[in-house]
């Protein structure tokens, strides 16, 4: 228990524990101080923007109330008691003003806007300054999806302290001096990091605005819907901004043992792709060779009945791993006890001995050793994760990641291996994560059995016994855990895999890329997808039944901490949602599956959540416990690396976080997605003769791509790295030559 | 005046950047005795002499290396950083010592460094300090070449032409290699200064005072001047004097001393107008104030200060007007932006006080001015928006009249006539220094 201190602020008496942040203890007890700068998550207070200012008792100046924190005795007055806080505040405020333009009815920001408010609050009613404001050119495009107005910028310098400390990224910087400082990007190049977007919400004013938002909606004409993102695994709590029924954007919604309020860019600016211009809106069905033709629900309905029935129980279902658990187990149910078709291909599995060393997210940055196990970058699975692990990083904790391109090189693919060593005895390593009682294992990589690998790891290394300690497993879907627990819900029946297959049902446009997926297809006499866009089905889908996005859709989702949050629709989809035909549909066979997701969720939550209701999740869904389960076996026959011969590389594709069916159909990410490049290790570019920028052939057996060569200096020599989606048809050893 | 000396001592008849000329003089025997007393005794003598900083704020500068935590106290190492970035307006006495007594610099830190425990000293120099920066690392070598240096490291590190990194946490800034903008206090740098390191900061001129406070006791020291200003300053005497220079002068001397028995007085039929006492950021003095003792205190008396030690000459010639505006326009040019009242007050006071000197000004105007400045002072980050703001009051203040006449008569009352000849250069020279390389 810290120690309490007793401070007075505006005559009132307040407690708080011992170094609380003064602007904290006075929010607490309903008191405000004004900032602009002031943001904790940015590390230190800079007291740059004087917005503070309050009068302490003893103190002859007025003292910047953001930089101090509660200590005995303090006797505070703020602006509510102090003439001269008063004065103070107000003149930051005419300073502030004096060459801000007055466009506050055509600023995005207006209306939301805390320069707005506390000029209202604090502020001079009129201003004194009759010179030409200071005028900059604008609004400046800093990226496709951020604009930058440098004359209504007051340069609080939360932008650059986020991109410097936070993001890491270190390229939004100041320049200039003085009245003449603007904020730019480094080299004036676009600013293009995973996590830009968050300067936006960051900005205490209009200068920095998303191009997408732009002159779209004023605030007193939207609704914000808080809901849930998952475009990824790590669900990020989100705020959905919607003008007549149509998002307008998105914005973080701080849940502090999940995201703290951060955002990826993917998340935040990829919801354009609910208006694709190929998007869905009604069923379809193959006609001729290549296109599709327009049919009503009812036929549709027909001819899927007449498809399924015909099968004979011969259906496969492939999931995407994104539906929600209700839609999952809607479809789940109606396939399994209405047609006994218990064949799936599920997104990737997580095993449940994971949930023996759960933590929040947050815990990572109370950690002193962060073991990150595995080949992808954190920030290519579960974005936000890696800024945890920076805030870790920067709080003083060593976080090692052991990997084809980690500060630890290994071959590819030897996560599993890896594991096997930190659990033993010669690992100098596994001996400090054991000793630890603020440990933290992450599995980064495909495989590992969902996360069994490194929950075994985690059970050897002692860590069940330590609250403090636990495991991360990154999947590579966001609710794939949801979607395999509604789909075990529905039944407990099994079946043989049928051959061969007479209709496959592929749900989600994530499983109709999928090139696995795909190849089942061939396989099939009749292929029924359920997807948003029309060209993911087009060519190879028999009928498409139309999809609906996170946006659309009421329902729960489970995260990759195992946190069960609630989904709630922000815009209504262009056509009925999936529960609502799969109602119809199973009532046809016999099955009752209600058309709207509360009752759903109630229905499978007895077998699967104990009985836990929606009401319980909330807007800020709360972690279960950790689980009692013996930690799993390790995999004995862990698959050795192959060693690259130096002449031949091996090929570790990866999936950039700007990817996807959605991601491709927002304008304002293209820049984000990856180039057509091929990583090399400095070793293998050195022995070729090839440096960052060349156009380079890779082959491998009878394929063989032109990409660009970049070097990576982290990257373990004989492995090159590949977008899958540049890397398609390439085989696992490639060979890298200048043409 | 020689008599007087103490930082300078000696270096009228010898070339002191010379190692061997400095051990005649009895350079480096005060090291070796430093180095047989304990650190706190060699603190001791810096508390008993009483010293006050030399670089403007006159902070104690025993009471200062007092607060460095004793080994073991903290984990971290203990860095000392002496501040040469001398770029206050007025100001020339840093180079001076540099350029003169160079080893007596060295002498010192190495001295200062043992009282505090640092094995790192760091000498952030301005950057258009060339032949000062030259010298120095001259000296240095001399003196590791007599292999004086023990177990320290002295890093000589150029500034790149910002004024605000002559401000203590911008210097460190700049010198961790970040932007030079002030940090906000506390932390102060004695517990979290260079890379979050304690650190003591201390001007040129203080460091260099060290061996002779060493060499002679505290005691001996704090005799010399007077009882709130002990020893002696070394001042940067110009504007309208006809012997321009540094005098090292015991505390206490008077204004009319330095002025006329040093300075060899006004040239011509002109007469003082105004004194600026200590750098371009302290209130000025009028002729009426020409007795003043140039001690902290008394200046404190007279609502002004010590400062930089430079003092500046206004004769009956000088707009007061054009005064104060080249004045704000070098705190506009150097104001680094970080926080609001300064970067955006400075630049009003420009805009002001250039209506006012145009005639276009009204009367709201001046009281506006006032304001402003009232606005900037004691609410900023860090000294510099003060800095602008007090002197400009002052101006005002105390020469409201010429400002009034400005208006009244809608224009400059000197009408082209008025000259700042001689007074601190005008901000475009700041701006268009030449870049200087180092040879290699």
């Amino acid at each position: 228990m810290p120690e309490l201190v007793t401070l007075t602020i505006d005559d009132r008496e307040v407690q708080v524990p011992k170094g609380t942040g003064l602007v904290e203890t006075a929010m607490g007890a309903g008191i405000e101080i004004p900032v602009f700068c002031y943001e904790p998550r940015l590390g230190p207070a800079v007291g740059a923007c004087r917005m503070c200012l309050v009068e302490i008792e003893g103190m002859p100046k007025l003292q910047a109330g953001c930089t101090m924190t509660a200590q005995d005795g303090l006797v505070v007055r703020t602006a509510a008691t102090s003439d001269k806080a008063a004065q103070g505040q107000n003149a930051t405020l005419e300073f502030l003003l004096l060459n801000h333009p007055l466009d506050c009815p055509v600023c995005d920001k207006g209306g939301e806007c805390p320069l707005q408010d506390l000029t209202f609050r604090y502020g001079p009613g009129t201003t004194r300054m009759v010179f030409p404001k200071r005028t900059f050119d604008k609004p400046i495009p800093i990226s496709p999806t951020i604009a930058l107005d440098r004359e209504r910028c007051i340069l609080c310098y939360r932008c650059t302290r986020f991109s410097e400390g936070v993001a890491e990224d270190h390229q939004l910087v100041p320049r200039n001096r003085g009245a003449q400082t603007l904020i730019t990007t480094f080299e004036e190049e676009p600013y293009r990091a995973p996590f830009s977007g968050n300067v936006i919400e960051l900005c205490p004013v209009g200068a920095l605005t998303s191009t997408q938002y732009r002159f779209e909606a004023r605030p007193w004409e939207i609704q914000n819907v808080p809901t849930v993102c998952t475009m990824c695994p790590v669900g990020c709590n989100v705020t959905v901004t919607t003008r007549e029924g149509k998002v307008k954007r998105i914005l973080s919604r701080n849940h502090p043992e999940v995201d703290q309020g951060w955002l990826c860019d993917k998340g935040r600016f990829a919801f354009s792709h609910l208006r694709a211009e190929d998007r869905v809106t009604q069923p379809l069905r193959r006609v001729r060779r290549r296109g599709f033709a327009t049919i009503s629900w009812e036929e549709a309905l027909d001819e899927t009945e007449r498809v399924l029935r015909g099968a004979g129980g011969r259906i496969v279902t492939a999931l995407s791993g994104s539906e929600t658990i209700e839609h999952a187990y809607g479809l789940a149910k109606l396939l399994r006890t209405g047609l006994g078709a218990h064949s799936a291909v599920l997104p990737e599995e997580t095993d449940v001995a994971i949930d023996a060393f759960r933590l929040p997210l947050s815990a990572i940055r109370g950690a002193e050793l962060i073991v990150v196990v595995g080949d992808d970058p954190v920030a290519e699975r579960a974005p936000v994760v890696d800024l945890w692990l920076k805030l870790a990083r920067r709080g003083g904790a060593e976080v090692v990641t052991i990997g084809a391109a980690g500060s630890v090189l290994t071959a590819p693919g030897s996560a599993a291996q890896t594991c096997r060593e930190l659990a033993g005895s010669g690992s100098e390593l596994g001996r400090r994560l054991r000793e630890s009682e603020r440990a933290i294992l992450i599995w980064s990589s495909p495989g590992g059995h969902g996360g069994a690998e490194i929950a075994a790891l985690a059970g050897e290394l002692g860590f069940a016994g330590k609250p403090g300690s636990g495991a991360f497993h990154l999947p590579a879907t966001p609710n794939g855990r949801g979607v395999a627990d509604a789909w075990a819900a529905a039944s407990d029946d099994e079946g043989p895999n049928p051959e061969p297959i007479a209709v496959l049902v592929v749900s989600g446009d994530e499983a109709a890329s999928d090139p696995h997926v795909r190849a089942l297809a061939e396989r099939a006499e009749t292929v029924i997808a359920i997807v948003m866009f029309e060209r993911v089905a087009l060519g190879w889908a028999d009928l498409v039944l139309p999809g609906t996005s996170y946006l659309e859709r009421d329902g729960t989702a489970m995260n990759l901490e195992g946190r069960l949050q609630r989904l709630r629709r922000a815009a209504i989809p262009p056509v009925a949602d999936e529960l609502s035909w799969l109602s119809q549909l199973a009532a046809r066979f016999g099955v009752d599956v209600s058309p709207y997701p509360a009752p759903v969720f109630e229905e499978l939550a007895g077998t699967v959540y104990g009985g836990l209701t929606l009401g319980e999740l909330g807007e800020r869904a709360a972690l279960a416990e950790r689980a009692q389960i013996p930690a799993p076996a390790p995999d004995p026959d862990t698959e050795p690396a192959r060693p690259s011969d130096g002449h031949y590389l091996n090929l570790l594709p990866y999936r950039p976080l700007f990817a996807g069916a959605a991601v491709e159909r927002v304008p304002e990410l293209q820049f984000q997605r990856p180039a057509a490049e091929v990583e090399l290790s400095w070793d293998d570019a050195q022995r070729r003769g090839i440096s960052s920028g060349d156009e380079v052939l890779v082959r491998s057996n009878g394929t063989s791509a032109t990409l660009r060569a970049r070097l990576n200096r982290r990257l373990l020599p004989g492995v090159v790295r590949i977008a899958d989606e540049h890397a398609r048809d390439l085989h696992a050893t490639v060979e890298v030559t200048k043409p | 005046m020689a008599a007087s000396e103490i930082v300078l001592a000696g270096a009228a008849d010898r070339d002191l950047t010379q190692i061997d000329a400095y051990r005649e003089v009895g350079g480096y025997a005060t090291l070796d005795r430093a180095r047989g007393m304990g650190p706190q005794a060699v603190l001791d003598e810096l508390l008993t002499a009483d010293i006050k900083g030399r670089g403007g704020a006159g902070f104690p500068m025993g009471r200062k290396a007092s607060f460095i935590p004793k080994p073991g106290q903290n984990p971290n190492p203990t860095y000392l950083t002496v501040n040469a970035d001398e770029s206050e307006p007025g100001t020339f006495k840093d180079r001076e010592i540099m350029l003169r007594v160079p080893h007596r610099l060295i002498e010192g830190c190495l001295i200062t460094a043992h009282a505090i425990g640092s094995r790192n000293v760091f000498i952030y120099i301005r950057g258009e300090y060339l032949r000062e920066f030259e010298i120095i690392r001259a000296a240095l070598e001399q003196a590791h070449g007599a292999g004086l240096m023990g177990d320290v490291t002295i890093v000589l590190h150029r500034g790149a032409g910002a004024y605000i990194c002559g401000e203590e946490t911008a210097l460190l800034e700049s010198l961790e290699g970040e932007r030079g903008q002030p940090r906000t206090k506390p932390p102060f740098p004695a517990i979290a200064g260079l890379y979050a390191s304690p650190t003591l900061i201390n001007n040129v001129e203080t460091i260099a005072t060290v061996p002779a406070i060493v060499e002679h006791g505290g005691a001996w020291y704090a005799d010399q001047g007077t009882e709130g200003s002990r020893g002696t300053r070394v001042f940067s005497l110009s504007g309208n004097v006809r012997r321009g220079g540094n005098y090292e002068l015991e505390l206490g001397t008077t204004l009319r001393d330095l002025i006329y028995h040093h300075g060899g007085g006004l040239p011509g039929s002109r007469r003082i107008k105004a004194i600026i006492p200590g750098g371009s950021s302290v209130p000025v003095l009028t002729a009426d104030d020409i007795d003043t003792p140039l001690t902290f205190e008394a200046m404190a008396d007279k609502g002004t200060f010590l400062g930089s030690g430079a003092v500046i000459v206004i004769d009956d010639r000088c707009c007061m007007v054009q005064l104060g505006l080249r004045v704000a326009q070098f705190y506009m040019h150097e104001s680094c932006g970080k926080c609001t009242p300064c970067r955006e007050g400075t630049r009003w006071m420009v805009q002001i006080l250039r209506k006012i000197e145009d005639g276009r000004a009204e009367q709201a105007e001046l009281d506006l001015l006032l304001d402003v400045c009232d606005r900037i002072l004691g609410k900023c980050l860090c000294p510099l928006g003060d800095a602008a703001a007090m002197p400009i009051a002052s101006y005002v203040d105390k020469f409201r009249a010429e400002f009034q006449a400005h208006i009244d008569a809608g224009g400059c009352p000197y009408k082209g006539e008025s000259s700042l000849e001689r007074v601190f250069a005008p901000v475009d020279q700041h701006t268009h220094h030449p870049t200087v390389e180092v040879p290699a």
